[in-house]
């Protein structure tokens, strides 16, 4: 009997080896075994391994199982945008200059009229800087040596720190020579402040605070807990009765960071799983466990802090860590397995 | 067998970059956090030492252009493409528009927009999760099936006959795909539409302010259309000069949408939000900014004086996405913050 086109036996290819190779090893093995992806999540195992079987205590007729775990990924998404490279950096002012080079000159008349003060403001700037663009420096775009667009080593044009300097300078001080130096400030003028954005880096960044979520604006932080044996990990918990791995991971926020957390869970479906072996099959409920597989749930918090006060998984510490420094504090194992549904950045 | 062949150096050499691919493969190693050991990066500039300051200093190029007594050999870089394309069978093919030297080449990007930083870094991951519906690998996906209606019946003219359209219209619409990391709804393009019945019928005026406030708040160079047939109710002429469009890509695209989204819609008196039933059922959303709207763009705010303020035109907006149906590029939009009301369709 030949098996049909569309089963997982012709997959396979007859002898275990799959025709089609985009087949994972974990997934031909689980195919291999005949267990589809909702009776994994039944987790009953037809038999053990023979590489993992431990000395069995109990009758061999008794089922093996895994025990269900939910586990949730609590991120906090970056908050600023990331720093440039120095490629991008130089990059970008080259194509500034470059469009200074290539476009019409700027229509003056159409946005200063003549004769107002903003236009008296506007002629002392281009005399200072050359160019109607605020932001790169002094330049002179349609002069001879205009090809002389490449600014020098050490030059801070191109850094994003005197970009803003400049584009705030130009609104609060408004007729000052900056280039050479002279100071012709007006009188009663130039006392304005333009609000300067908040600092890249915060007070947590510097002190060094782990637990703090203003701290790495720029990155992912991932919410990581001690549990009771001084392991870290995920938050995570035994699945209760039939209740679903969204409605376990909403309860599993509660019950570790306390209700003082905005949080989401993002979708129904877990983004990875974590399996761990005991050393020996514990027995319980008519079935004895091989170990345990723990499926997370990817949630953001929106607003609040953990608060491990009363938690009721035995949580005593946690952490909010960018991808790198996770596994710092979490076993190897443990990283091999979660670490490719982190984001990167 | 195999064995011996492995002496040869060129199979020696793939050897070497085996090892090294999995040397890679066991550090990890992301763009982002850790940079790769300098040795294993191609030579660049970025690698060089610092140059010491004095020899730094005495750099400079236009005081030794100045300097040249005799001027530089003419170069074939001077050449300036000629202005009209003269077909493929033409000496000389002009550079790609990517090239500075081309007629066609628009500078930039100029900077990093923080929507599409956004979207890489926290909605499209959020998109695949909230979408994802797990099929085992290797499953043979089903095959769909024939989308176009046969011709049944005993007549001798449906022999070879084109097959029929579907039932309900003539438009065969996209078929659903399902999300995976490849093919996560993203923002394509966005195009703004412009119409001003009065250039239609003859005031051309109209039609330059209009060009003037869409070129300013989306920061392309629009193009302008002639009415195709004449349309008494709306004073359209064939043939005359009646509106403009601006079609934005990238930087310009996530720039103009975060102004929309972060400036001028909260600005907006009594405004519900874009239409649930706006869309065309394949992606592409659009809605509509009335004059008062434009007028608080900060481009025109800037200087809104030097507009006629009766000749301020509305406009439309047409959000392109890659998503197939509606109700992704809803999702995506509103991950954006573009909120949405009323009977959501599709």
């Amino acid at each position: 009997m030949s098996a049909p086109k569309n089963s997982l036996k012709f997959l396979l290819g007859g002898n275990g080896r799959p025709i089609n190779s985009s087949i994972c090893r974990s997934c031909r093995k689980s195919i291999s075994s005949r267990r589809q992806y909702a009776s994994t999540a039944a987790a009953v195992a037809e038999a053990p391994e023979s590489i993992h079987s431990p000395v069995t205590s109990s009758s061999p007729s008794t089922q093996l199982a895994y025990a269900l775990r939910a586990g949730v990924v609590l991120s906090r998404p970056p908050q600023i945008t990331r720093t440039l490279t120095p490629f991008e950096k130089s990059f970008f002012l080259y194509q500034k200059r470059l469009n200074e080079r290539l476009s019409l000159p700027f229509t003056r008349y159409f946005y200063y009229r003549k004769g107002t003060p903003s236009e008296i403001d506007y002629k002392a700037k281009i005399k200072s800087r050359l160019t109607p663009a605020r932001d790169i420096g002094r330049y002179n775009p349609y002069l001879d040596d205009g090809w002389n667009d490449e600014v020098l080593v050490g030059a801070q044009e191109s850094e994003p720190e005197d970009v803003m300097e400049k584009l705030l300078g130009d609104v609060e001080v408004p007729v000052v020579n900056k280039f050479q130096g002279e100071q012709e400030q007006e009188k009663g003028r130039g006392d304005a402040v333009a609000a300067r954005p908040a600092a890249r880096e915060t007070e947590a960044d510097r002190t060094g605070d782990l637990r703090s979520l203003d701290r790495a604006l720029e990155r992912t932080l991932y919410l990581v807990v001690r549990d009771g044996k001084g392991r870290w990990g995920f938050p995570s918990d035994v699945l209760v009765g039939k209740e679903s791995l969204h409605l376990a991971a909403e309860r599993i926020l509660v019950q570790t960071g306390g209700i003082n957390m905005n949080t989401w869970v993002v979708g129904n479906a877990p983004v990875g799983y974590h399996e761990h072996k005991y050393p020996k099959y514990v027995a319980k409920g008519g079935v004895s466990q091989i170990g345990e597989k723990t499926f997370f749930m990817k949630a953001r918090i929106m607003a609040g802090q953990a608060n491990l006060e009363g938690n009721k998984l035995g949580v005593e510490d946690f952490q909010w860590l960018a991808k790198e420094e996770i596994p710092k504090v979490v076993d190897s194992f443990y990283w091999s397995q979660t670490r490719n549904m982190l984001s990167a950045r | 067998m195999a064995l011996p062949s492995l002496r040869h150096p060129a199979q020696r050499s793939l050897r070497k970059q085996c090892h090294q691919c999995i040397s890679q493969m066991n550090s990890p190693r992301y763009a982002s956090t850790a940079a790769a050991p300098i040795d294993e990066l191609e030579q660049s500039s970025f690698q060089a030492p610092e140059l010491p300051s004095d020899e730094a200093n005495q750099f400079d190029p236009v005081g030794k252009a100045k300097g040249r007594r005799k001027q530089l050999p003419p170069s074939r870089y001077q050449f300036r493409p000629p202005k009209y394309y003269r077909g493929p069978l033409a000496p000389y093919q002009p550079p790609p528009s990517s090239d500075p030297s081309s007629r066609e080449f628009v500078p930039g990007p100029f900077s990093l927009p923080r929507m599409g930083e956004t979207y890489k870094s926290t909605i499209a991951q959020d998109m695949m999760t909230l979408s994802y519906s797990h099929v085992i690998p290797g499953t043979p996906q089903p095959a769909a099936g024939q989308r176009l209606r046969t011709w049944d019946g005993d007549s001798p003219y449906f022999a070879n006959r084109p097959l029929r359209a579907p039932k309900g219209g003539h438009v065969l619409r996209p078929l659903h795909k399902r999300i995976t990391f490849r093919n996560v709804p993203r923002l394509e393009k966005i195009t703004v539409h412009s119409m001003s019945t009065e250039a239609g019928s003859g005031d051309s005026a109209y039609l330059h302010v209009t060009g003037m406030v869409i070129q300013a708040i989306t920061n392309v160079r629009v193009k302008t259309h002639e009415a195709r047939t004449t349309v008494q109710q709306w004073g359209l002429k064939k043939g005359k000069y009646s509106s403009v469009t601006a079609e934005m890509k990238g930087e310009d695209m996530y720039h103009f949408l975060s102004k929309c989204v972060d400036l001028v819609m909260p600005r907006i008196k009594d405004w519900k939000g874009v239409k649930g039933s706006s869309g065309d059922e394949t992606g592409n959303i659009s809605f509509g900014l009335d004059p008062d709207v434009v007028a608080l763009f900060p481009e025109i705010e800037v200087n809104y004086d030097m507009y006629p303020p009766k000749m301020i035109p509305g406009c439309h907006v047409t959000v392109h996405t890659t998503a197939n149906s509606d109700k992704e590029a809803r999702l995506l939009l509103t991950a954006f913050g573009l909120p949405f009301y009323g009977k959501l369709i599709n």
